[in-house]
């Protein structure tokens, strides 16, 4: 177990290294140099001062040493959209808006999901089960950002329930400012239920048909233990192996949802900084993007093992 | 529940009949249609009897022994009203929820073909056996680990109190079919289904587990209904057999009737289908030609007239009526009317 | 029934055999496809996406407006008989603007869905049929890519590449073919180990033959779900990227660029917005429910 975990670990960190090296030379790519607009009507001194704090005026392969090495020590550079603030200090303070709008749309989605899911498999083929199953399919054919804008139009703009934009800031940051947060969090959490329904259902059905729960049936146990101990556990080991996908939308979800009610999230100022250009900082969150991602991977992998033991971590990958 | 338990008690009367099945008819509903799985079938299982259901693959019979254990789920499959099946007087399709959990796992129980598919791969062994006692008896943790323990001592499971922990998928397939028995037997059940039990084994191992049911049931005076394809493995072990085919009964008798007077056609044909070991001839192995019909649209006469070599007019008319030859042997099949020609054959 | 000596004459006739009698034998496909014709919720998607897909072809056609003309005295009007979905804010029939949308986003997912195919298919082909280190190498390169997720690489490329055409069909089709290669290499690998190809080679087939002869027909029903989840997957992450202002860009005209116009209006002219979202949500549920239906064509154990 430990060796394996070390060796993930390694493996993990190789991982980002080349990421954040492919990401390097894809920004270096990018046509033009990011700050020419900026600095265009500066006098020329001024101008050559700016390249020389970014570091621009040095050769490429040297830029890329500097920006690995800062990596490793956790030094992302400083922004240029948003001067004189690091990199590291934009992503701690906009990382807690995007985590809890991520979790809670999680828990709540993943939550009605996994619950819909079960009533729909145990009302297989009847009206519930369809009508669950349609609104599921229904709802994952709206994509967030008309969900979104929908929502926020009816709720906040016509009924004016809740606020149309912002998010709870200093100590609302994490417990309060309810009013703000719910909105976003239906946005989101709606592409949850519905993929986690479908899933639940179908894996659900084919435990259901396997003979080891004829079995459970055939010793007299209750239907609620043959569900909870058999079904369940057995129908949880898809589940689990669609952790990363959840992540990936959450993260794809973020984009949409923090620009279209204004919170100061990661997602909001990725598409900021990519569309001005931002290098650091564009740099910055993607490896802070990937990592968080990798390390769902991980603990996917390690929650496997747990769930099924026909898995075994010493063996390697699956 | 209780009526169980006085049945069991009614004062010194011996009651014989363990298991009544009366005109036992099994349909499941696919996108194709109706497939008429068993068709009015009847036999009863005495007390610490063997009675074996032996019949080729998709005759009914593993389709009967789940009927027995309550296994059929509409709206899929479905047990037509006409039929009743008594579990010492009482009718099991009656049952209510309470009663069936008394009755499974307690009074009756399955052991499946494929023991890797049959028991639960996330769930250790031990967990799998307890949960067989606790659903029945009230008793301590420890008591059940024990008792599980004696359990898989007894099925022949070296190092036993170790393998309770462990998963299906650590056993070999002999091991599994042992644990699978295991677990049949923990609430010593009046009644033991065995549906196609060494099929998936080895032939050396196959014998190892016949033998150790067959022990157990002497120990525990279990009636077992064994079900197999296999007509080789049968002799020794049962009392009485039933022949099936396209979910109908065609031949029932006691092991001896059946093996050495066989009465239908279609057992004869399974009998000289065991290969010989005297058999010093260079014939081909003997294999009936043809298939079974399909139960969608069944014959409106003898399922089996397609493929007998002896079949006659009336045959493809008419299902046969049953002909008895008495000490509950019979056979459904028209060459034994009156009216029939004689013929002879060897086995 | 009357019993008679003939009764018990041997029978002459002809007898049936099962499959004979049966009269009930069908190919796996015509199967699948009998299944699908009597899902009505496939069939009434796949009318709709034929419906659909006329209108995008002939929509433009039929509305009597053009696409670009401008004409500041009929903005933001009102559907009415003359312009049948209203006007946008500078005076464009959205009727004929949201076809053209409409035909930009679906070209761009079967464009993108096909690049995926294509290179999925062969990239797991070449990792099965080489096998060893080459499977080793390729799949640890999909490993690297698939460590990201989609949208930032997606978002990545269109910086690099900029906001046209060819740089949109090559920013969403980056990462989708990993799964598409992953399911064909699967599926190989599954196949060369199967016990009746054993059987066919050991009998002198080559083993290429049989996997060609094999494979398609197994591959075939899963490369159609992957095309049906596909496509809406590409008609929404290019809206969501038109949105974000990294996609398409005006004058191009997509469903993602016209939500994305109709968004700066919506408090006003609600139209605009709705009209383009409406027909995105049709056009992607229409595509779900008939991959649903699908699914549960080709795996009937779902259904029963």
């Amino acid at each position: 177990m430990l060796i394996y975990t070390f060796r993930r670990l390694a493996e993990m960190i190789l991982t980002l290294f080349i990421i954040a090296t492919a990401t390097f030379f894809l920004l270096a790519a990018v046509p033009g140099d990011p700050i020419s607009d900026r600095v265009e009507k500066l006098p020329t001194q001024i101008r050559h001062n700016m390249y020389a704090k970014y570091g621009l005026n040095k050769p490429l392969l040297q830029r890329y040493v500097i920006t690995m090495k800062g990596l490793a020590v956790g030094n992302f550079g400083e922004s240029i959209i948003y001067p004189g603030q690091t990199v590291q200090s934009i992503l701690h303070d906009k990382l807690p808006a995007s985590a809890r709008l991520g979790i809670q749309q999680m828990v709540l989605g993943i939550t009605i999901g996994l619950g819909l899911g079960i009533i729909a498999a145990m009302k297989k083929n009847t009206w519930i089960d369809y009508s669950i199953i349609t609104a599921a399919i229904l709802l994952i054919s709206i994509p967030h950002l008309i969900f979104g804008l929908l929502l926020q139009k009816m709720f906040a703009g016509n009924l004016g329930w809740f606020p149309v934009i912002g998010w709870p800031k200093g100590k609302d940051l994490w417990t309060g400012g309810w009013e703000y947060t719910i909105l976003p969090t239906l946005t989101g959490c709606f592409a949850y239920i519905a993929s986690y329904t479908r899933l639940l259902k179908t894996s659900m059905l084919d435990v259901v048909n396997q003979d080891y729960i004829l079995t459970a049936e055939s010793k007299g146990i209750s239907k609620a233990r043959v569900v909870l101990k058999h079904v369940l556990r057995n129908s949880m080991i898809p589940i689990i192996t669609n952790l990363p996908m959840s992540i990936a939308m959450c993260i794809t979800g973020s984009f949409f949802i923090e620009r279209i009610f204004s919170i100061p999230g990661i997602g909001m100022y990725y598409v900021t900084s990519v569309n001005g250009r931002d290098l650091p900082l564009i740099m910055g969150q993607t490896v802070i993007i990937s990592a968080i991602y990798v390390t769902v991977i991980f603990i996917t992998d390690v929650l496997y093992t747990i769930v099924d033991p026909r898995i075994q971590i010493q063996g390697g990958r699956k | 529940m209780l009526w169980i338990q006085e049945c069991a008690n009614e004062g010194g009367i011996t009651i014989t009949q363990l298991l009544e099945v009366t005109n036992l008819s099994v349909s499941y509903h696919t996108y194709a249609g109706e497939v008429q799985s068993v068709r009015g079938i009847s036999f009863d299982v005495k007390e610490g009897e063997t009675l074996a259901i032996v019949g080729e693959s998709g005759c009914g019979k593993s389709v009967t022994a789940r009927s027995i254990m309550g296994l059929i789920k509409p709206p899929i499959g479905e047990i037509k009203l006409s039929s009743e099946i008594r579990y010492r007087g009482k009718n099991i399709l009656t049952f209510t929820s309470k009663e069936w959990a008394y009755y499974r796992g307690g009074e009756s129980s399955i052991i499946f073909q494929d023991a890797l598919t049959a028991l639960n791969p996330t769930m250790t062994i031990g967990d799998q056996i307890t949960e067989n006692i606790f659903a029945h008896e009230k008793i301590s943790k420890k008591a059940a680990v024990e008792r599980a323990t004696g359990l898989l001592e007894q099925v022949g499971i070296p190092d036993a109190s170790k393998k309770l922990k462990s998963y299906p998928h650590q056993l070999s397939g002999g091991m599994r079919q042992r644990v699978m028995i295991a677990i049949a037997f923990a609430c010593n059940p009046k009644l033991l289904i065995a549906d196609e039990p060494t099929t998936a084994l080895d032939v050396t191992i196959q014998a190892q587990i016949l033998d150790m049911i067959r022990s157990l049931q002497v120990k525990k005076n279990t009636s077992v209904m064994l079900i197999t394809h296999d007509l080789g493995i049968v002799a020794n072990i049962a009392s009485r057999v039933i022949i099936m085919y396209s979910g109908r009964i065609v031949e029932r008798g006691s092991s001896d009737d059946i093996f050495y007077h066989p009465k239908h056609p279609y057992t004869i044909a399974l009998l000289r289908a065991i290969p010989k070991l005297t058999d010093k001839s260079k014939e081909k192995l003997y294999s009936i030609e043809g298939r079974p019909p399909d139960l969608l649209d069944p014959p409106k006469g003898c399922p089996f007239a397609a493929r007998c070599p002896y079949c006659m007019n009336v045959c493809v008319e008419a299902n046969p009526e049953s002909f008895d030859f008495g000490l509950g042997h019979t056979a459904s099949c028209w060459l034994h009317h009156s009216q029939a020609p004689k013929v002879e054959w060897s086995i | 029934m009357e019993l008679t000596k003939i009764s018990f004459k041997k029978y002459n006739g002809k007898r049936l055999n099962a499959e004979e009698l049966s009269g009930y034998s069908a190919t796996y496909w015509k199967d699948v496809w009998r299944r699908l014709m009597v899902n009505p919720t496939a069939m009434l998607s796949l009318a709709a996406l034929v419906i659909i897909i006329i209108l995008v072809i002939i929509g433009p056609l039929i509305s009597g407006h053009d696409i670009s003309s401008i004409n500041p005295r009929r903005a933001n009007l009102n559907p009415s008989l003359e312009n049948w979905f209203g006007t946008d804010n500078l005076g464009r029939d959205l009727f004929t603007r949201v076809w053209y949308g409409a035909r930009a986003s679906i070209i761009v997912a079967l464009v993108c869905t096909l690049i995926q195919t294509v290179t999925g298919c062969l990239y797991g082909g070449v990792m099965a049929y080489f096998g060893g280190w080459v499977d080793e190498v390729l799949m640890r390169i999909i490993e690297v890519m698939t460590s990201m997720p989609t949208l930032l690489i997606t978002i990545l490329t269109m910086m690099v590449l900029g906001n046209g055409m060819v740089a949109l069909l090559v920013a969403m089709s980056v990462t989708s073919w990993c799964g598409t290669a992953r399911l064909i290499r699967g599926q190989v690998m599954q196949l060369r180990e199967a016990e009746y190809v054993l059987a066919a080679v050991a009998l002198g087939a080559s083993p290429f033959w049989v996997i060609l002869k094999h494979l398609i027909p197994n591959t075939f029903g899963l490369l159609m779900l992957t095309i049906a989840t596909s496509i809406p997957d590409y008609i929404f992450t290019e809206a969501g990227l038109s949105f974000l202002g990294i996609g398409l860009q005006p004058p191009n005209t997509s469903l993602g660029v016209l939500i994305s116009i109709g968004q700066q209006t919506m408090d006003f002219f609600p139209i605009q917005l709705l009209v383009p979202g409406l027909i995105l949500c049709t056009i992607v549920l229409a595509f779900n429910l008939l991959g649903d239906g699908l699914r549960d064509a080709l795996d009937p154990r779902m259904r029963q």
